[in-house]
């Protein structure tokens, strides 16, 4: 039998990303397209902020618990400038590119792909994110910040604009990045691998990075109009007689309910270590799928802001808050599902399993305390259990990324993150992270204000700042221990990690430690499910079976 | 005798890159301009709500503005004629349809810099005045980047680029540009029509 036709060549869209070429030096560290380096240079940096910026907590913690006696900032105006930078610090500089950085390096392997897309604007957001960064924090350290408790004056404006373009650099850093992140997902998944085959990380990723490009424009229109007004504008947005009347305007970034959208990656880290732990699929991945699909709607938070928003009782609002506890029991759930169902390994479990659960935990903590605080008898708008909300929720995001990182360090160094050092820096973070984030939940209870500029003289409230306090100190120095570690982990004596330590189920580990230029040596076979990998073993022992 | 034997469908394409990288920036860009407008809305619907004016009575004219859009309007299909004749094959039209899209950019920049010289605000005014070179400033931005976007696929597609199985590059010039147009249609109802 004679064929007459040849098949239709493929669509040139089907072409995979360019693969970057080998680099070497701090050229190329400069102009790479490796989306392994540049995710590599994201980590890095996101990790030495972390400890910066858990070190501040700590200071900011110990004036607020003492704040008649306690000046380590030189005044009330100063001391603003720091909590404003700690809390928007903690979500802008640290987490977010925590996880852009773990996306860059991890997401393209686990769909198959050989590079990210637009590798040149992920180098710029990079690049930019640095720059922008390095702007905010100088600038608030030259008197600038978001807004002055005592108004805005001629010698501060200078230095407040100066940190609206940073903030504003930043977010649009991080913009460029979602951008490359959520098109690899969508355009670049190897055959076969539908959305609902997707990882569950890559999943989470794409949804984050979608709820990010929704929501955080609104805050660089926010930060357009305060920077105009600033330098020219009638003032009526900033209004130099308000207090703090700037960071009010951009405060929704980091309360409810936008604050859970950058921990819908928390619920992706979950998903992807617990079936690789239990060596067995993630039960009703499609649920799952849909839990951070839904985790990620109700996290849509641009319109909560002072001009469209000034009522703790909108029934939006609050049933937001109330549905937020939904997906995240969801992902818990089917979590302890599949490792309950799963095999149960020999030897203790890795640091990374103590990670996803510790980050899983805070997490519900997070949102259950923000379920409590939409209920408006209990009466907690305003009030510090604000910050403990976002302490919860931002160190559960913090955890899962160092799980992150600890789980997929045999891709990023080549080399395992010790699990003993992992278990000590997690159990510092959970018992830090729910000192910190509990105390300032339970305080709200009794009316302790979000901004504490004076001594509450409550026998409550006082022991809690105290035991707040203590929890900031735990996580600091857990948080040193942390990167310790892991830049010890790319020490060249340690021993190579292998392809798949861990029995992995997605692509990312079907090709070495660390992986080559163009991550794999050959296109992955086509995909069928979810894990790949577990198919392809299970295959296997059909074949020896049979 | 030669066989029929029907050939397997080809894998389905995944979707572009480049189209759904503009896809999602032009995304994010339109949520920037919402975030302005919805703000200009509101503090608007507060200050009618007060009895306070807006802007000063008679400042604000429906000529111009209304020029804008309709060249907008045009230009629309100017930049689905070059994508269409990248996608036959046809460089010329595709540079002509491009290089008068690009000439309707310049045109409502010079409008629209006619409009804000005209109006005779000042930015410190008051806060109607504040908005209204917030928002027409954010739409220059936008349009000046959607120009740089084509005139750089312009280049591109020069140099043999582009063509009849490699048109996206085109489509999301295209993209970003209907995004653009899509703004100020908003923003000539929002600002220019209801006032």
């Amino acid at each position: 039998m004679t064929m007459t036709e040849s098949p239709p060549a493929p669509a040139v869209a089907d072409t995979p990303a360019a693969a970057p070429s080998a680099a070497h030096g701090l050229y190329d560290w400069i102009s790479t397209t490796d989306h392994k380096r540049i995710g590599r240079m994201w980590i890095l940096v996101a990790m030495v902020l972390l400890v910066a910026f858990a070190i501040l907590g700590t200071f900011v913690g110990l004036e607020r618990a003492e704040p008649a006696t306690t000046s380590f900032f030189g005044g009330e105006n100063s001391y603003f400038q720091m909590w404003t930078l700690y809390r928007l610090g903690m979500v802008l500089l640290v987490v977010m590119p925590l996880f852009v950085g773990l996306a860059t390096l991890v997401v393209p392997m686990q769909v198959g792909s050989t590079n990210i897309a637009f590798p040149r604007a992920a180098l710029l957001a990079v690049w930019s994110f640095l720059l922008g960064a390095g702007i905010t924090i100088v600038s608030v350290l030259a008197g600038g910040g978001w807004g002055a408790l005592d108004g805005v004056t001629g010698d501060e404006a200078d230095a407040i604009a100066l940190t609206l373009v940073g903030t504003g650099m930043v977010i649009v850093a991080l913009l460029i990045a979602a951008v490359c992140i959520a098109t690899t997902v969508v355009s670049l998944r190897t055959p076969g691998m539908n959305l609902m085959r997707v990882p569950l990380f890559a999943w989470s990723m794409l949804v984050a990075s979608a709820v990010w490009l929704l929501t955080l424009p609104v805050a660089i229109a926010n930060l357009i109009l305060m920077y105009v007004d600033l330098r020219g504008g009638p003032l009526t947005l900033g209004d130099p007689e308000a207090s703090g009347a700037i960071y009010a305007q951009i405060a929704w970034l980091v309360e409810q309910p936008q604050i859970y959208a950058f921990a819908i990656p928390v619920l992706g880290v979950i998903g992807s270590v617990v079936p690789a732990y239990a060596k067995t699929r993630q039960a009703d991945h499609t649920l799952m799928v849909v839990m951070v699909g839904l985790f990620g709607f109700v996290a849509i938070g641009g319109w909560s802001q002072p001009y469209f928003f000034d009522s703790t009782e909108d029934v939006v609002f609050v049933a937001f808050g109330l549905l937020a506890v939904v997906p995240v029991l969801g992902v818990l759930g089917g979590s302890l599902f599949t490792l309950f169902r799963g095999e149960k390994p020999t030897g203790g479990p890795p640091a990374h399993l103590h990670g996803a659960l510790a980050a899983a935990v805070l997490l519900f903590g997070g949102v259950a305390s923000g379920a409590v605080r939409v209920i408006a008898p209990l009466d907690l708008a305003g009030t510090s259990a604000i910050t403990g909300i976002l302490n919860l929720v931002v160190f559960s995001a913090v955890a899962a990324a160092l799980t992150g990182v600890w789980f997929w360090s045999p891709k990023i160094s080549g080399k395992l993150v010790a699990s003993e050092h992992g278990r000590i820096a997690i159990l510092a973070l959970l018992t830090g992270a729910t000192l910190l984030g509990a105390a300032d939940v339970v305080a709200g209870f009794y009316d302790a204000p979000d901004l504490l500029l004076f001594e509450t003289g409550s026998d409550v409230v006082d022991p809690l700042l105290t035991a707040s306090v203590a929890g900031g100190f735990i996580i600091a120095g857990g948080m040193v221990y942390a990167l310790g570690g892991f830049l010890a982990s790319f020490r060249s004596s340690n021993p190579a990690a292998g392809a798949d330590p861990w029995d992995g189920h997605s692509l990312e580990w079907n090709t070495s430690s660390p992986p080559p230029v163009a991550n794999f040596t050959e296109p992955p076979a086509r995909v069928v499910s979810e894990a790949p990998l577990l198919d392809s073993a299970e295959a296997d022992n059909d074949g020896e079976d049979a | 005798m030669v066989a029929t034997t029907a050939l397997p469908a080809p894998v389905a394409g995944r979707p572009r890159t480049v189209l759904v990288g503009t896809m999602f920036a032009s995304g994010a860009s339109m949520m920037v301009y919402f975030g302005l407008l919805a703000v200009y809305a509101h503090r608007r619907a507060e200050a009618s709500f007060s009895g306070q004016g807006w802007f000063p009575e008679g400042t604000v004219e429906l000529g111009p503005p209304g020029f804008i859009f309709w060249t907008l309007l045009l230009s629309v299909f100017t930049v689905q004629w070059a994508v269409q004749a990248i996608k036959n094959g046809d460089r010329t039209n595709a540079m002509w349809a491009m290089a008068i899209t690009a000439l309707f950019g310049a045109a409502v920049f010079n409008q629209l810099w006619f409009i804000i010289n005209d109006i005779g605000y000042a930015l410190a005014d008051g806060e109607a005045e504040f908005f209204f070179f917030v928002i027409n400033g954010t739409f220059v931005v936008f349009l000046i980047l959607a120009v740089v976007f084509l005139a750089l696929t312009m280049l591109r597609a020069l140099f043999g680029s582009y063509g009849p199985r490699q048109s996206d590059g085109i489509a999301a010039a295209a993209m970003f540009w209907n995004t653009v147009v899509a703004m100020w249609s908003i923003t000539w109802y929002v600002i220019y029509i209801t006032k």
